[in-house]
């Protein structure tokens, strides 16, 4: 992949996964209104590739606007990796050196990868998450699962046990698939089922497609270090 | 500007600890309350999740999920202002919950955090914060 095309699809996804989140905003209070509004007719020439510079402007600068009306992020992580995926492209497109350009686009790689291993670290070194109990106070009483059947799953120590022990490992053996094409295109399958998961289990729909955002940097990376 | 890039910060250099320790998770209650401010039922969960989803709902929710994403948000205002209470985050919880309230006959509410957490086997519940009353009408 190019550093072009992983340009060019980041963008495209980008702008998908902010109108997506813009659209249910578009049901708040009417200051909120107005700045998703305004976000949505920014995302159209992101998405349709004219005026992109100007456009990841405009989206960089109402996002400091977003976090000030919120305070902080409105939806914890996946605004973060939102705002960074959209400075990463602004700086791709803005360094005044190609050598630049590519770094802001592998700087968006890296904190991919970091996501997921870091994410794995501090799960492994919890002594609840690696009995199971972690998990099974994540579904007993935190408040991301999505109706109350799925608490029942609490009750189940040994899938608790083995799904905690999964997610943690792969998480911490993402970074490895950048050895191999086909182990990243494994990899980045595995997290996208996770997040899937996670938007089915816990509603956390905007972590899957912003996630999905940040993959073609990752695989324009690995051809890009394998390249030399 | 100070406050916008501390605002920036945790996007540009994220800590990405997603799930590291399961604390006590709180969950917003409201008290309606009469023009004589006596209580007009009991405290009840704001947004009580449903038993179960089926699976069209699920589906759905993959792309349109504004109801959900704001009960999270709300959470997060919960946490924040159990951290460091704050005119916006109880802004943010009241302004929400007064829009979902009709005023005829309860003008008033009030809202309390509880903190639910583990202890041993059995689920402990705790009332973190109480909020003072509120109007249903000027929210």
């Amino acid at each position: 992949m190019t550093f072009e095309t992983a340009q060019r699809l980041t963008e495209i996804l980008l702008a998908l996964a902010f109108i997506q989140q813009s659209l249910e905003h578009l049901c708040g209070p009417k200051l909120e209104r107005r700045l998703f509004a305004i976000r949505i007719v920014l995302c159209l020439p992101l998405l349709f590739g004219v005026f992109g510079a100007w456009a990841l402007a405009g989206l960089a600068a109402l996002a400091v606007a977003i976090l000030h009306r919120f305070q902080g992020p409105y939806n914890g992580g996946s605004d973060r990796m939102g705002l960074l995926i959209l400075l990463c492209l602004l700086v791709s497109h803005l360094a005044p050196a190609p050598v630049w350009r590519e770094v802001a686009l592998g700087y968006l790689a890296l904190q991919l990868t970091l996501s997921y291993f870091i994410a794995g670290g501090v799960k492994i070194v919890n002594p609840d998450w690696r009995h199971g109990r972690a998990l099974g106070d994540v579904f007993r009483f935190s408040a991301y699962p999505v109706s109350e059947n799925l608490r029942a799953l609490a009750d189940r120590p040994r899938l608790l046990f083995a799904a905690s022990w999964a997610v943690m490992l792969f998480e911490l053996v993402f970074p490895a698939a950048l050895l191999h094409p086909a182990a990243l295109v494994a990899g980045l399958t595995v997290a996208g089922l996770f997040h899937l998961a996670n938007a089915i289990l816990f509603g956390l729909n905007r972590f899957f497609w912003i996630w999905l955002a940040a993959y073609p940097s990752i695989l324009w990376f690995q051809q890009r270090r394998m390249a030399g | 500007m100070l406050q916008s890039l501390k605002l920036l910060a945790p996007a540009l250099i994220p800590s990405w600890r997603f799930f590291d320790t399961i604390t006590a998770s709180p969950r917003i209650e409201v008290l309606r309350l009469s023009a004589a401010e006596e209580p007009v039922g009991a405290w009840r969960e704001f947004r009580p999740r449903p038993h179960s989803l089926p699976c069209r709902e699920i589906l759905r929710r993959l792309v349109w999920n504004p109801r959900w994403n704001e009960t999270l948000f709300l959470t997060s205002c919960a946490e924040r202002l159990l951290e460091r209470e704050t005119a916006h985050s109880v802004a943010e919880i009241a302004t929400r919950i007064a829009a979902s309230l009709t005023p005829h006959d309860a003008p008033f509410f009030r809202f309390r955090l509880v903190l639910i957490s583990r202890d041993g086997d059995a689920l402990q519940k705790e009332v973190a914060y109480v909020s003072p009353r509120r109007d249903v009408i000027s929210q």
